[in-house]
């Protein structure tokens, strides 16, 4: 049961009652009337229960920052007319500011209730209850059900990297044989013959070809194709802590969509897994246009766990994923004391089998405590910034002595610093 | 019971994010309100075993009061030993604190016995000792006070003995007295007034170095018998075992086999003119409109009370931030006072900025680090060298010049 403001103000103007006779009568008399009224209203409203509810999420998957619509479906089943307000009910990070109602519905009719929804977090968004508020006909009191209706927002990756991915795709241009520019050397492949044109390096002109032709003839080079890419995206203890507004793990996420991206259109195959000590995600074998939309889909549900990384296992999984030679990303976090005991014993036979890539997710603040000087309190943290930053880089040290590359950025820069990476492992022909 | 409409649910398409039509959550009246007993029914069991076990202690626990000299009264300076001893016997003990009371009781063939009631001074108003005088019962008078020795037994007046306690042996032929032997006091005792008519008196007990004719027990024999007694802790609970005190006080109220027990309530006189205290002022009616306000906030409760519709709760991730541990580092150094782990952090710091900007391998001397360092700036290398490699700051202070001063330093050699 519930009352409305309008119960209230008829209790209000029976006050005038009590004052004007101020007995225990008049009491008496004004309460029957207002729980009178009020059981009358209640009696009288239609039942909430015999609302037939279904919802419909549209789109069912939206990407982080998009908007999408839950739409609630309300026929009404009991034989009296519906008056009153629905609640379409869902956690706080789905962005559902504006999900309540007012319903007028006649006996047996149905009607559409849209609430927009703006999620702000990724992973899988659940609904709520739906809440159904019918009024009796005075509008004075009536009844309430929350009904259990299934919803679900699936909210992808932001890929707000994917803004990088043009002059990226540029670059990986330049390095292939279409580009007037010619590369040439270790890791690139012989491509094809055309005719010189003036600013072409004239150490790539083909002699035999050229005294063949009559004309002077060019060798053009492309890079390696058909590589393979392994990222392995680290969802353990390291990866809950939140750098800027979002946990280590979105800006990994970031890195290894751009990547992919990019990687795809190099014509290598990439194969992404997320793990800590078991596997959280897998997506291999996807290629073309269809890379994208699985990564995003497996990626989305993705969550740190409060468990320490298994990297012996990990290992293994790699060892199992790929056979030749592959390019992995193991996008982590260089936390020192994590690396010893955890990446530095197996990285070295890795990086044998392997061209390994370490990523790791820095945090910004770290630089603004470096530089705080405005008190002697901010010393100290500056103090400790700087010894934390002495054992990253002696920690990055000596990674890259057992032969990974390590790419250290905030969360905004990682995406394109290990695509510049890439490129440039790509260009020097160490895939 | 979930209720799924079939024309509904094969007509609508499939949406992976949604649901299929929902009728009711398969609840109905009945089954709310059988979950809500089985909510409910362990506050509601626990509050009423709660209630039969107060009740339970309020019934078997013997009525008792704080009120001296009460007969229900257990403590020390009760009369409950005396009551229920007298109650064995067959004496039927009426207890009330009201005069009009006592003396509407009080018919021929009983026992008035009155007390000392809570104050010091005069217990009872005239009108009520009046009300007293008039009984044609048997007065027993415990520890009087001056007012009431002079209205219901004029014949009396105080002696001059006692303020400590004394045994006194009975010296009298009073058959009571000498049933009691001797009893202790600490009152003055009572010697016959100039109003007395030889004879009627008897005064037993005198206490020690009294004046002759003096008694803690005295006996007015006339129209109807008075017996008094000068102090009232004879009686009570604590001192009612001491030599003949118990004898003494059994006869004394025990001659009739109705007692009137009269504790005069010092405070009623002034609660009856007390009764239009702070509410007097308020009009006629102020309580039904006080009521029916209470009302108005309950309708007021219930209509913001009731929400629409529960919370629903967010799986929250981790909130710690990654710069903790090294605030928490910082925090460390600075509560320990480690100046010199400080110093070194932001010096190695520095050093290796620079050597990396001039070109310094990484393993050089200190000594040629400073050297290119002091070409780089202009500076003198003893200075150069002082600042990378000197002493730890003796205080906060000389920390942040430190610290601002190989911020210059490093800003000399941006290239």
């Amino acid at each position: 049961m519930i009352l409305t403001w309008r119960a209230l103000a008829l209790a209000g103007v029976l006050t005038v009652a009590v004052l004007v006779a101020p007995t225990a009568a008049t009491v008496l008399v004004a309460a029957v009337v207002v729980v009178g009224a009020c059981a009358v209203d209640v009696a009288l409203a239609a039942s909430p229960r015999d609302v037939v509810l279904a919802r419909e999420v549209l789109p069912a998957a939206v990407r982080l920052g998009g908007t999408a619509r839950s739409v609630l479906t309300l026929r009404n089943g009991s034989p009296r007319t519906l008056h009153g307000v629905v609640r379409d009910a869902w956690v706080p990070s789905a962005g559902a500011d504006d999900n309540r109602h007012p319903l007028a519905l006649p006996a047996g009719e149905a009607v559409r209730a849209a609430t927009r929804l703006v999620p702000t977090r990724r992973g899988d968004r659940q609904a709520g209850a739906v809440t159904v508020r019918a009024l009796g006909p005075l509008r004075l009191a009536g009844r309430q059900a929350s009904l259990p209706v299934r919803g679900r927002l699936r909210v992808l990756p932001e890929f707000a990297s994917r803004k990088h991915l043009p002059s990226r795709l540029a670059r990986l241009r330049e390095l292939d044989g279409r580009a007037t520019v010619q590369v040439r050397g270790e890791g690139t492949e012989f491509d094809s013959l055309r005719e010189y044109v003036i600013g072409d390096d004239v150490r790539s002109i083909d002699w035999r070809a050229t005294a063949r032709r009559g004309d002077v003839v060019v060798r053009t080079w492309r890079p390696e194709r058909d590589r393979r890419v392994v990222v392995v995206l680290d969802t353990s203890r390291t990866s809950a802590a939140r750098v800027g507004d979002q946990p280590r793990l979105d800006a990994g996420i970031e890195a290894a969509l751009l990547l992919a991206a990019l990687a795809s259109h190099a014509g290598d195959r990439v194969d992404v897994l997320a793990y800590d000590r078991t596997v959280r995600a897998r997506v291999r074998g996807a290629s073309g246009t269809r890379l994208l939309p699985a990564l995003a889909e497996a990626l989305a549900t993705v969550e740190p766990e409060l468990v320490e990384a298994d990297w012996a296992g990990l290992v293994g999984q790699v060892r199992a994923l790929v056979s030749q030679r592959a390019l992995v990303v193991l996008v982590t976090t260089l936390d020192p004391a994590a690396v010893e005991t955890g990446l530095l014993p197996v990285v070295g036979p890795l990086a044998a089998r392997h061209q390994v890539l370490v990523a790791s997710v820095a945090d910004p603040e770290l630089d603004a405590l470096r530089t705080a000087r405005d008190s002697s309190a901010d010393v100290y943290d500056a103090a400790a910034a700087e010894r934390v930053g002495l054992e990253r880089a002696a920690v990055a040290g000596i990674l890259r002595q057992r032969g990974p590359e390590v790419v250290e950025a905030g969360p905004d820069e990682l995406a394109p610093r290990v695509a510049d990476t890439y490129l440039a492992l790509k260009a020097a022909g160490r895939l | 019971m979930t209720l799924t409409d079939p024309a509904a649910a094969t007509t609508a398409p499939h949406h992976p994010g949604g649901s299929g039509p929902v009728r009711g959550d398969g609840t109905t009246t009945r089954t709310r309100a059988r979950r809500r007993w089985r909510a409910v029914r362990w506050v509601v069991g626990l509050v009423l075993l709660g209630a039969f076990v107060t009740l339970l202690l309020a019934l078997l626990r013997p009525p008792s009061s704080d009120t001296r000299y009460a007969p229900d009264a257990a403590g020390p300076d009760g009369g409950r030993a005396v009551a229920q001893v007298l109650g064995r016997h067959g004496v039927h003990v009426t207890y009330t604190r009201s005069a009009e009371k006592a003396a509407s009781l009080a018919r021929a063939g009983t026992t008035l016995a009155v007390l000392p009631g809570d104050s010091y001074g005069d217990d009872l108003s005239d009108a009520d000792l009046d009300l007293l005088a008039g009984t044609h019962a048997d007065l027993a008078l415990i520890g009087p006070s001056d007012a009431s020795l002079a209205s219901l037994a004029p014949e009396l007046t105080w002696g001059w003995g006692g303020g400590y306690v004394t045994t006194s042996t009975a010296q009298c032929a009073d058959p009571d007295a000498r049933a009691a032997g001797s009893v202790t006091s600490t009152g003055g005792g009572f010697l016959p007034s100039g109003s007395a008519t030889a004879g009627t008196v008897t005064t037993c007990f005198p206490p020690d170095g009294a004046e002759a004719g003096t008694g803690s027990y005295a006996v007015v024999d006339g129209a109807r018998r008075v017996a008094v007694l000068d102090d009232a802790a004879i009686l009570t609970n604590a001192h009612l075992a001491e030599a003949g005190n118990a004898a003494l006080v059994l006869r004394m109220l025990g001659r009739h086999t109705e007692l009137v027990w009269l504790v005069p309530e010092a405070d009623r006189a002034a609660d009856a003119t007390d009764d239009t205290g702070t509410f007097s002022l308020l009009p006629d009616g102020a309580g039904a409109v006080a009521v029916w306000l209470l009302v108005v906030a309950v309708v007021a409760v219930v209509w913001r009370g009731r929400r629409l519709g529960p919370l629903v709760a967010e799986d929250l991730p981790v909130v710690v931030r990654a710069s903790e541990a090294t605030r928490g580092r910082g925090r460390l150094y600075r509560a320990g006072g480690s100046r010199g782990h400080a110093a070194a952090g932001l010096r190695a710091s520095t050093a290796a900025r620079l050597a990396a900007r001039l070109g310094v391998p990484a393993g050089a001397t200190p000594d040629s680090l400073v050297d290119a360092v002091a070409r780089a700036t202009g500076r003198p290398t003893a200075d150069v060298h002082g600042l990378l490699y000197g002493p730890p700051p003796p205080d906060d202070a000389a920390l942040l010049t430190l610290a601002r001063r190989l911020d210059d330093l490093e800003s000399e050699v941006r290239p």
